[in-house]
């Protein structure tokens, strides 16, 4: 008797058969915890464009969130000796499947995964690039003068960089004040406080032209400074407000033509397929001396926010 | 013929599983170093379906362990990263894994609230803890001592027995400590026999004097010290705790008791059984992605692989 557990077990392992075995073109394996998030569909778009473009045999990897089955993949890729992985994780936190790549000789290249020795190299946008965009943007459109809010956060490395470039540029300009240098609470995104915050720095200056600018390091409080100035009845004063990361929200808010001008977005796919010129480089055996590689970011205006 | 399907159908199964994967990667599948790393990736699931085996002998839940074993990871890294030393992050997480245990059977014994209730609501009160605690971010880097982290990297060298270059991860060996001591909590002791009679027949046991809500308070706290366990090895293996990271435990220790079930004639859960649960799971995961089988297909396929096993037990029982 055949019961339906061998039956089904026999499909299972056809197709297992039909898609489990393919020969000879380089293999590559891109692994991630975070297939499910947008962005990273966007890297994992762009890689694969790339691969078919070069004849890899690729598998994408989701391990649904699960940091440590990364390492366990990690660790099957190597056993199954594939010739490249691709990891879109924090380095730090699969150290112990990175070990296991070097030690077969397998490079591992980072898409958007924070910088490690044991990566070849990682791919991602320049975050000072980024604020400098932003940061210059507010001061020519100033014309070098005015009263400037800047909102930071110092605690999280990559975005406590972008405030170094903004606080650099705007120093820069003699007849530029800083006003006020504002960390938000962040545990609902930063729109709600944002808010909150600027509400009362528009109530601390009262008189039209005090506040010339809004400067923030990311689009949640450009949002939420945005709102406050609505609120408060006075867009019409002409206060610029730049956000960083154009996420479909502030693109809408720079679209409508409002106070919310400028802000800077990522080429997700571009990561990807940068990521994928990586591990070509590295299949032919290249050096590759830098250890992170930057790709172009774009600056979104009314002009191209849609 | 239908005898030896009923009995060993799941671990024939099994078999045919590893001869499967043997037959399409003859080269690295059944190699020492491939299973060494099978047994490593298996550990932490192991560690908490093992205890789960604890109390689905009484035919209770535990579905917070997955909670816990993130809390207690978030805990111990929040003591390091206040500059305590090791052990007393370890200790502070393991208490808390065991008085979350406690907690969960006091609920279920005392109030006598369903398992499935009271641990679903302590799921998610665990859960936001280890959130509240670590404020909703993943605590890694400099915070981590490289003593914590370097215990899933290191292991016992295996070349006195041959293997030159192979070595046992403590990761592996811890789980086979677990392993024992349930296995002899459960097939060698009064206790053991005890909780078996409770999920034979509660009724029956209170009668002939089994102190069923002391045994119930205690079973649930030992899954909640095997989940807060399994939680640190994991936070071991990733050198960082955040507060979700042990979410995926819960019901792969579950369909790996349940995987269990099916080979045991009274569909009882024994842990030697739960082990070839958790073996089925893990080698499905690591052969598939060996043969670069798409994670979604490979999750149907692991799915599918319970339910037809859990399936074909039930209608074998059915039949007699």
């Amino acid at each position: 008797m055949i019961s339906t557990k061998w039956k089904t077990a026999a499909l299972a392992l056809t197709l297992l058969a039909a898609t489990g075995v393919q020969a000879l073109a380089e293999k590559v394996v891109v692994i991630t915890p975070f297939l499910a998030q947008p962005g990273t569909q966007f890297y994992v778009e762009g890689f694969t464009k790339a691969a078919e473009e070069n004849n890899w045999d690729l598998n994408v990897i989701d391990t649904a969130g699960d940091v440590a089955a990364v390492i366990s993949r990690i660790e099957d890729a190597v056993t199954q000796n594939v010739d490249a992985i691709v990891i879109n994780v924090d380095p730090a936190q699969v150290a112990a499947g990175l070990e296991t790549a070097k030690a077969a000789g397998i490079p591992v290249v980072g898409m958007d995964a924070g910088a490690d020795p044991l990566l070849v190299a990682n791919v991602t946008s320049n975050g000072y690039g980024m604020a400098a965009e932003t940061s210059v943007y507010v001061a020519n459109r100033l014309n070098g003068k005015g009263r400037v809010v800047m909102f930071v956060l110092d605690a999280f490395p990559p975005v406590q960089i972008r405030g170094v470039i903004a606080d650099a540029v705007f120093k820069n300009h003699p007849d530029i004040e800083v006003i006020d240098r504002i960390t938000p609470d962040v545990q609902d995104g930063g729109v709600a406080d944002s808010r909150a915050k600027m509400e009362a720095l528009l109530a601390a200056n009262p008189d039209a032209g005090s506040i010339s600018a809004v400067w923030a390091a990311w689009d949640q409080p450009a949002l939420g400074a945005l709102q406050a100035i609505e609120d408060a009845g006075r867009s019409d004063e002409g206060i610029v407000i730049v956000g960083i990361d154009a996420n479909p929200q502030a693109r809408d808010a720079i679209a409508t033509g409002g106070n919310f001008e400028a802000s800077v977005a990522q080429d997700f796919e571009g990561i990807g397929r940068g990521a994928a010129d990586v591990v070509s480089r590295a299949l032919k055996g290249d050096t590759i001396k830098e250890s992170v590689i930057y790709v172009p970011t774009k600056l979104i205006t009314s002009a191209n926010a849609k | 013929m239908g005898l030896i399907l009923r009995r060993y159908g799941t671990l024939l199964g099994f078999l045919a599983i590893i001869v499967f994967f043997w037959s399409q990667l003859p080269e690295t599948f059944l190699t020492a170093r491939n299973l060494i790393n099978i047994s490593q990736q298996i550990s932490m699931l192991a560690v908490v379906a093992f205890t789960m085996t604890i109390v689905m002998v009484m035919n209770d839940f535990d579905l917070s362990v997955g909670s816990t074993a993130s809390l207690a990871g978030v805990v111990a890294a929040f003591l390091f990263s206040l500059g305590y030393p090791v052990w007393a992050g370890i200790s502070v997480a393991l208490l808390v894994g065991l008085l979350g245990g406690l907690f969960n059977g006091i609920l279920v014994s005392f109030f006598g609230i369903l398992p499935f209730v009271a641990t679903l609501g302590t799921l998610t009160m665990f859960s936001g803890t280890a959130f509240l605690i670590s404020g909703g971010k993943t605590i890694f880097g400099r915070d981590i001592p490289g003593t914590f982290s370097g215990f899933a990297r290191s292991g016992v060298p295996l070349d006195g027995i041959g293997l030159a270059g192979v070595t046992m991860p403590f990761l592996s060996i811890m789980a086979v400590i677990v392993l024992f001591l349930v296995w002899f909590a459960l097939e060698q002791t009064t206790f053991g026999r005890r909780l078996y009679a409770i999920g034979g027949n509660m009724e029956a046991a209170k009668l002939a004097g089994i102190r069923v809500r002391t045994l119930r308070m205690s079973a649930f706290a030992l899954t909640g010290l095997g989940a807060a366990t399994a939680g640190l090895m994991y936070a071991s293996r990733v050198a960082s705790a955040n507060p979700t990271q042990g979410s995926g435990l819960m019901l792969d220790a579950i369909a790996a008791v349940f995987l269990g079930m099916t080979m045991s004639e009274e569909g009882e859960p024994r842990v030697l059984a739960t082990l070839v649960g958790v073996l089925i799971l893990g080698i499905l995961d690591n052969g598939l992605t060996q043969l670069s089988v798409d994670s979604y297909i490979r999750e149907i396929l692991v799915g599918a692989i319970v339910v037809s096993a859990v399936a074909f037990s039930s209608i074998s029982k059915q039949k007699r």
